[in-house]
């Protein structure tokens, strides 16, 4: 079963890398804000050609996370 | 009357909406701002969230400081000449539409290069090119759409503080070592002699051995360091005892290893630390959008206007006024050094700073204190005394303000500590002993086996989570405590202070009684068109109380500082003001505010303003009062006095006329008489009681701007609950008592598996967990109960 | 630093999109005939390209990487962009990732039915395609690591990190598990044997699983349920805790698919242990896309997308229980090899990734053609049959798989089988079979539905190829006031060269870790009796290989009493040490074949292989006559027996050398015991003579498939003499 050793070497290498990333991801501050990216990303951001208000003035109501409200 | 909603911000248009674009408008203010965004193709700002918006007050010359390059060094995060980067926290901040609209600034003016928004915190990190617009250009269009930052003295030069993630860190690193170590160690679990896992069961073990490192020496250093401050100290905290247990834990294991006589107790050690570090974490519940930790120097302006010898206006840093300098305070400008009133009249509302409930009017050569708010036009006044020495601001140069609450208090979970520290130890020695007779090989076995089994971490656990998941329920009910120690220290008050004004009185309006003869109809109408043309904010009151009448325009207007006003229309003349003024010297002088009308210099009568009251205050002082004494400590003269003795139960002790120290003193006192006290205000007044009482919590009706230094924040509308909350701290502490006997039955198990020698890593690796979890559930599910509580008193 | 204007690539997104499609109407429409085939064995008689061991791959392959496959490329695409509000990295890329990816199920569509395969489930490409798969699957992976480098927009959302992590896992497990050593252009050994080979397959096969139909629909969810529901994600905390305990744990699946084989007993141990840690994630996941639409009900009642989103989500739940619960291993007894298997696969791919990319067409196809949905009746209408064909295809798989299992298993008070002869436990679940090819049939309507649909909305749409959008550039300035710029630049990278650094690290440090693998003899129990085959079987074991017959039979009697019973002693770990590839299969819808050597004389195999009803009527296995008639290819059999030389298996030279004197030789010995069967002599004879008054060539018995097919049967698990 010397295979095992192989297993063993990438599943743990590859638990590292992703703990690693963790680290820096978190270093960075990517979740200092653990909340508003979800709403940015709701945002479209393409440039409508011409006449926005057409395209914009269906109501799209976002409501936020009853949590996140005061 | 017409009842249509403004558009941008929703409020009552009254009876003169603003026609634009076939949308009514409650003032120009908001007309602009929409203006502002259709034009900018930005009116997807309404699609989002309706009626979003916020009216603009926008104050001339209000932001000229930010022209003085020294204070916008100490604004803004980043600075490399061509870029600035600020990061502006804006109280109005609450929905879609705002991150929407903030983080499009670019659209409004393409100086901005970034804007990104932090929903939770409410600010807005804002990138600009500074030689197009200036951080004033900048904060100027905030204002004008209706964001206005919010700049305080706090914010000056506080811009790079780091955030601290090290308990994120070693929640990572020993999750995920915990993950990892637990699959390596399950096998041996099962099969004990196959012939693949003799093969492999070293490596595992060693791989094992690799992940604990970083768990042991990174993630739990916390303990090691607090458990060798406590000894130093001389305190057995429950640090001691896991300290003791993680150190045992590992150094067993790894000896087992090496030497080859079992698997270890890795997946036990890393478990243990992951389920603390994650108590530790639920713990720390933060309201990024409060500050508890608020001194004056939030409520204080950044700068004010400074007037040279040569009669020149120039903005200057509070921190540099010295004596003698002349100073500009503007309208609703801020008062911020003890000084004299040179020229102008002032009508001054120290309500915030001192609890007066009324504005006092001040006459040039009159003493004006710092903190004080100007309310009509602007003065000139001379600084006598530098900020720090005003007579508020040294409040703060009080010991208590310094000291610490938290350190000096002893949490239950430390109280027991160091009770079970000794016991544990003692058997692990009783146990040892006793094996050194029966079987000496065994003794080292049992005295380990005896420090792992009994590591404390269901102990470590039933407060955190009770309390964290207690913090949150309050939270939810808009009740906002800085720790959860605050919780532990409510349980135990005895007794209650509360401050009068802004406190247990509305702020805003007051109740206004109308005394004397009744006027016709032409004479109303007359009363409320004089009273439009003044400002005076009780002026202002009455006008907005009187039914509507249909404006006419006077023939004469009066207005007599500090006496009152007169109008005239058709021969009929108004007058409106002090007693004295219209003519009736015969007047009752109560302590009330009271304005008297005469007309054609007959005595009408007079309107007296109350204070108003919150909704409740009777029956939570009713409820309190039966488990704890219960005061009232008001720097406001004592004209409410009768009403307050009809409205709060008999033994109410009331205070009047009391000083900030005098506040503070006072609670000092009742503590030396060993009571621990709870310190309900409002005002920057109450800071120094707030800070020397064991449980300050100041009431806000507005969260998100200004409160005082404090343990809590109690949003006014659930002013009524207050007792509620208390009782809920009590049970959270009970409940806590309880999970610590369900834990305690947990270890007498496991001790048993210890003492008699017989433990297996198999049995830690179950018996820790599974006392975690069902420590972790026990107390969840019980607080939830609590808080169903809450929310069902409050809909009763 | 300006505000700067550029373009989505929306083309990309649409010609994946197109893809998906047309792929998943194809391998749907096979997975259809396959079952069809159940019911009428010999449906496509005689064409060997379209016989059921040929065509099962080739629906799996079809289904899981041409329709979902294509589906993750054009969700990715359309999202990346603009999470990170920027172009893809190259242009390039991008259309070398859809062609190549095309090319490569091109080459599978061509390749399985003409039998060339690994035989290692889900990865049955030979050995070139393989290689074709790792670049542009590395293309993909450039292609999404330089769009995050330059990107707008600093936080990477959490479908971001799905991604990147379906990247970095695919990429590893599938060159790990593809190892082989090629004998021609279209034929490989595997490098591991038998029992390693076994491990290494299912680690691999959970984790194709975990990492392509798992994680990136993950990141989709993340995506698209919010932004079809317009209302943020109810928790994104926990979606991010939801990635990071996944990711840190799930590599370690997979073993958990090999209970009671001989796979090591811990390493069993581990891999259930592991599937029950997973639920948590899971759930939090599933639990955490539901309540994001809490509150929407009333939108779900008018929005098909929604509709299918929530069906896709309680799919991925009801999956990811089942998972669990099937790794425990007193569940797995009757689980495994059973129908039970195939239904719940198809829960999770027909309701979780089948719905989801609905959702994802029905939602992005409108806004890509700026326009509404041609009619949202015909997207209700797919909706409901979509179900429904959903719960007729599950419903008769559980029950056939109970049935059939408890069958298995059933004992008479005497001690002896109560279903002896395995085709009665077959006759009893057909009509299972007849329901579940209702319910797919239903479900290929609903997918033709959307098809048409789409084409009707394209048709009133109007096609932006490239999408305009403006975001401001992102500066990189340090929190630090001054000159801290370019190291913050460098932390900013630093997570993605790591990435792309340690994959390259796993890599060699993986080749290093293979060397001794293949070279050190393995250390498992070696059984003294077990020889490797002879160079006929070994080519009898290759047309084994060739026509998926481990697609129907095991090759893994595990220690239970009735199978003991039924089929033999149980599999031994020493008796594959030179299976190359190992064979034990995951379905029985015949019986085992461990056991099969010297249970049946030579003629039978023969008379089974050329009509198997006729041998055991109701049998519902389709001819193989071409193997009967076809001339055995003996070209490559000295290099396939040096290529098994150099993966350890101890054949000496003269072995190799006198390779076809010893075929021969085993040959005729086989050739003589079929004369031993009269109606045999008779008939081959009359064909001998007939062939010869026509002037026809005549293939000799002894050198036909047939007989190296038998061979191989009749040595299978005759290496350890056990029983009377």
């Amino acid at each position: 079963m010397s295979v095992m050793y192989l297993l063993l070497a990438i599943s743990i290498v590859v638990a590292i890398v992703f703990f690693v990333a963790f680290i820096f991801s978190v270093k960075n501050g990517q979740y200092d804000d653990s909340y508003t990216p979800s709403v940015r990303m709701l945002f479209d951001d393409e440039l409508v050609e011409k006449a926005p208000k057409t395209s914009n003035s269906t109501k799209k109501t976002i409501q936020l996370n009853k949590s996140q409200k005061l | 009357m017409n009842t249509s909603k403004c558009y941008h911000c929703g409020d009552d248009c009254g009876s003169a909406p603003i026609l634009f674009d076939e949308k009514d408008f409650c003032c120009n203010g908001c007309k602009t701002v929409y203006d502002i965004f259709s034009s900018n193709n930005l009116s997807f700002y309404y699609d989002l969230e309706a009626s979003a918006g916020a009216t603009p007050k926008i104050v001339d010359g209000k932001y000229d400081f930010l022209e003085t390059e020294t204070i916008v060094e100490k604004l803004v995060e980043f600075n490399d000449g061509k870029l600035q980067i600020v990061n502006l926290y804006i109280p109005h901040i609450h929905c879609s539409s705002c991150i929407w609209i903030l983080e499009n600034l670019n659209k409004l003016t393409n100086f901005v290069v970034t804007s990104q928004v932090d929903f939770p915190k409410k600010t807005v990190r804002i990138t600009y090119r500074n030689q197009d617009i200036s951080l004033k250009q900048l904060v100027n269009l905030l204002v004008k759409i209706g964001y206005e930052p919010y700049i305080s003295l706090d914010d000056y030069g506080k811009n790079k503080k780091h955030i601290d993630r090290s308990l994120i860190y070693k929640l990572g690193v020993s999750g995920f070592a915990f993950g990892n170590v637990m699959f390596l160690s399950f096998p041996e679990y099962f099969e004990t002699t196959e012939f693949w896992l003799d093969q492999y069961k070293t490596v595992f073990r060693w791989i094992m051995f690799a992940f604990s490192l970083p768990v042991v020496f990174y993630a739990s250093s916390g303990y090691f360091i607090t458990a060798y401050k406590g000894l130093r100290a001389n305190i057995l905290t429950i640090d001691v005892p896991i300290a003791l247990g993680i150190l045992v834990l590992f150094l067993r294991s790894s000896f087992e290893i090496i030497f080859d006589w079992g698997s270890g107790f890795f997946d036990s050690l890393t478990g243990l630390v992951f389920f603390l570090l994650l108590g530790k974490f639920f713990q720390q519940k933060t309201y990024s959008f409060l500050s508890f930790e608020r001194d004056y120097k939030s409520y204080f302006p950044i700068a004010v206007t400074r007037i040279t010898k040569d009669r020149k206006e120039e903005s200057a840093q509070v921190y540099t006024i010295k004596k003698g300098d002349r100073l500009l305070i503007r309208n609703e400008e801020l008062i911020p050094v003890d000084g004299i009133l040179i020229l102008g009249n002032a009508r001054i509302d120290y309500s915030f700073v001192t609890g007066e409930s009324e504005p006092v009017r001040k006459e040039s050569g009159d003493k004006i204190f710092a903190g004080g708010k100007q309310l009509s036009s602007a003065i000139e006044m001379e600084a006598l005394k530098s900020v720090s020495q005003s007579y508020l601001t040294q409040l703060w140069s009080n010991a208590v303000f310094n000291k610490n609450k938290a350190s000096s208090f002893q949490t239950i979970t430390d109280s027991i500590g160091k009770r079970f520290t000794i016991s544990i130890l003692s058997i692990a020695f009783i146990a040892a002993i006793f094996w050194f007779f029966i079987e000496p090989g065994k003794v080292l076995n049992v005295f380990t086996a005896v420090l792992i089994i009994a590591c404390p971490c269901a102990i470590a656990l039933a407060s955190p989570f009770t309390l964290g998941n207690m913090l949150r329920i309050f939270g939810r009910a808009k009740f906002y405590l800085k720790d959860t120690i605050v919780i532990e220290q409510l349980a135990q008050i005895d007794t209650a202070i509360f401050d009068k004004t802004g406190t247990i009185t509305i702020t805003k309006n007051s109740d206004v009684s109308y005394e004397g003869m009744q006027l016709s109809h032409a004479e109303e109408s007359l009363l409320k068109n004089t009273l439009r043309s003044s400002n005076h904010p009780l002026s202002r009151t009455l006008y907005d109380l009187l039914t509507e009448h249909d404006i006419v325009t006077l023939d004469e207007y009066e207005e007599y500082l500090g006496k009152g006003i007169q109008g005239t229309k058709e021969r009929n003349t108004m007058k409106i003001g002090s007693a004295t003024y219209v003519g009736n010297s015969a007047a009752h002088n109560s302590e009330n505010t009271t304005v008297h009308i005469s007309s054609n210099d007959e005595y009408k009568g007079c309107f007296i303003f109350q204070n108003e009251y919150r909704k409740g205050v009777p029956i939570v002082f009713k409820s309190l009062s039966k488990t704890m004494d219960v005061a009232i400590l008001s720097g406001d003269n004592s004209g409410e006095k009768i009403r307050l003795k009809a409205l709060l139960p008999k033994k109410t002790s009331l205070y009047f006329n009391q000083k900030p120290e005098d506040k503070l003193t006072f609670i000092e006192a009742l503590q030396k008489q060993d009571k621990t006290v709870l310190m309900v205000g409002d005002g920057l007044n109450d800071a120094g009681a707030l800070a020397q009482s064991d449980v300050g919590i100041a009431i806000s009706e507005n969260v998100t701007v200004f409160s005082p230094a404090c343990d809590g924040i109690l949003d006014a509308t659930n002013f009524n609950q207050l007792h509620h909350y208390i009782h809920a701290s009590k049970k959270a502490m009970k409940i806590i008592k309880l999970s610590f006997g369900l834990s305690l039955m947990y270890n007498v198990v496991g001790l048993y598996f210890a003492v008699t020698g017989q433990l297996q890593p198999v049995i830690a690796a179950i018996l820790m967990p599974l006392s975690s979890i069902s420590i972790v559930l026990f107390t969840t599910v019980s607080t939830n109960l609590i808080g169903k509580n809450i929310i069902y008193n409050k809909t009763k | 630093m300006e505000v700067q204007q550029f373009y989505y690539d929306n083309k990309v997104v649409k010609r994946f999109l197109y893809a998906t499609m047309f792929w998943g109407v194809i391998g749907m429409v096979v997975g259809l005939l396959l079952a069809l085939m159940f019911l009428f064995p010999n449906l496509t008689d005689g064409i060997p390209w379209l016989s059921f061991g040929r065509l099962r791959p080739l629906h799996t392959n079809a289904v899981i990487f041409a329709f979902v496959g294509n589906a993750i490329y054009a969700g990715i695409y359309y999202s990346t962009q603009r999470l990170l509000k920027a172009r893809m990295f190259s242009d390039w890329l991008s259309n070398f990732n859809f062609w190549g990816w095309q090319a490569i199920i091109v080459a599978a569509v061509i390749t399985l039915p003409l039998g060339y395969t690994s035989s290692k489930e889900y990865a049955e490409l030979e050995w070139p395609i393989d290689i074709a798969i790792t670049l542009v699957w590395v293309a993909f992976g450039w292609n999404l690591i330089g769009t995050i480098l330059k990107r707008r927009q600093r936080h990477m959302y959490v479908a971001i990190w799905f991604y990147l992590a379906t990247f970095v896992t695919v990429a590893v497990l599938h060159i790990f598990n593809s190892l082989a050593l090629p004998v021609g252009a279209l034929k490989s050994y595997s490098v591991y044997a038998g029992v390693q080979d076994a491990l290494v397959q299912w680690w691999y096969g959970h984790n194709a699983v975990a990492f392509f139909l798992t994680t990136p629909f993950l990141g989709l969810m993340y995506y698209f349920v919010p932004k079809a529901a317009n209302r943020p994600v109810y928790s994104y905390r926990l979606s991010i805790v939801h990635f990071w305990s996944l990711i840190f744990l799930y590599i370690w699946a997979g073993p958990h698919h090999l209970l009671y084989t001989s796979l090591p007993e811990w390493a069993q141990n581990l891999g259930v242990a592991f599937s029950i840690m997973l639920l948590a994630p899971s759930w939090g996941g599933m639990i955490n896309g539901l309540l994001t639409l809490r509150g929407a009900w009333d939108k779900v009642r008018v929005d098909p997308t929604l509709k299918f989103m929530v069906v896709a989500i309680t799919g991925y739940g009801m999956a990811t229980f089942e998972g669990p619960l099937l790794s425990l291993k007193n569940v797995n007894a009757i689980a495994h090899f059973s129908d039970w298997i195939i239904a719940h696969v198809h829960v999770g791919a027909l309701a979780w990734n089948g719905f989801l990319t609905f959702g994802m067409i029905y939602w992005m196809i409108p806004k890509l053609f700026k326009t509404k949905l041609y009619s949202l009746k015909l997207a209700n209408f797919h909706f409901w049959i979509g179900t429904l064909g959903i719960i007729l295809y599950a419903l008769p798989m559980y029950v056939a798989g109970f049935t059939q299992a408890l069958m298995w298993k059933e004992f008479n008070p005497d001690g002896t089988l109560a279903y002896g002869n395995f085709l009665e436990t077959v006759n009893q679940i057909m009509m299972m079979y007849g329901w579940r090819a209702v319910g797919g049939s239903l479900f290929i309507i609903g997918m033709l539905v959307l098809v048409y649909n789409v084409i009707m909305t394209i048709r009133n749409g109007v096609d932006v190829e490239d999408e305009l959008a403006e975001a401001p550039a992102l500066i990189k300035v340090s929190k630090r006031r001054t000159s801290g710029e370019t190291f913050h630049v460098w932390l900013e990278r630093k997570p993605v060269q790591l990435t792309i650094l340690a994959t390259i690290v796993i890599l060699i440090g993986g080749i290093i870790q293979i060397v001794p693998t293949i070279l050190v003899k393995s250390n498992i129990p070696t059984i003294t009796s077990v020889k490797p085959y002879t160079p006929l079987e070994l080519e009898g074991r290759d047309l084994y290989i060739r026509e998926g017959c481990v697609g129907c039979h095991s090759q893994m009697v595990r220690p239970f009493r009735s199978e003991v019973e039924r089929y033999g002693e149980y599999s031994k770990a020493g008796e594959f040490v030179y299976d190359h590839p190992f064979l034990w299969g995951s379905k029985r819808t015949g019986p085992d074949l461990h056991r099969i050597g010297g249970k049946y004389s030579d003629s039978w195999h023969l008379n089974h292989m050329y009509d198997p009803q006729s041998t055991s009527s109701g049998s519902i296995m389709p001819a193989y006559q071409w193997i009967v008639r076809d001339e055995l290819d003996r070209s490559d059999t000295q290099a396939k027996m040096e290529v098994m030389v150099t993966l350890g298996v101890p054949y000496t030279e003269e072995e190799v050398a006198n390779a076809m004197q010893h075929m021969d030789e085993q040959a005729i010995k086989i050739e003589q015991n079929l004369y031993s069967d009269p109606d045999f002599a008779k008939g081959y004879d009359d064909d001998k003579k007939y062939a010869k008054e026509n002037g026809e060539a005549f293939i000799e018995m002894r050198n036909r498939e047939i007989v190296a097919l038998i061979a191989y049967l009749q040595r299978l698990g005759t290496d350890i003499k056990v029983k009377e």
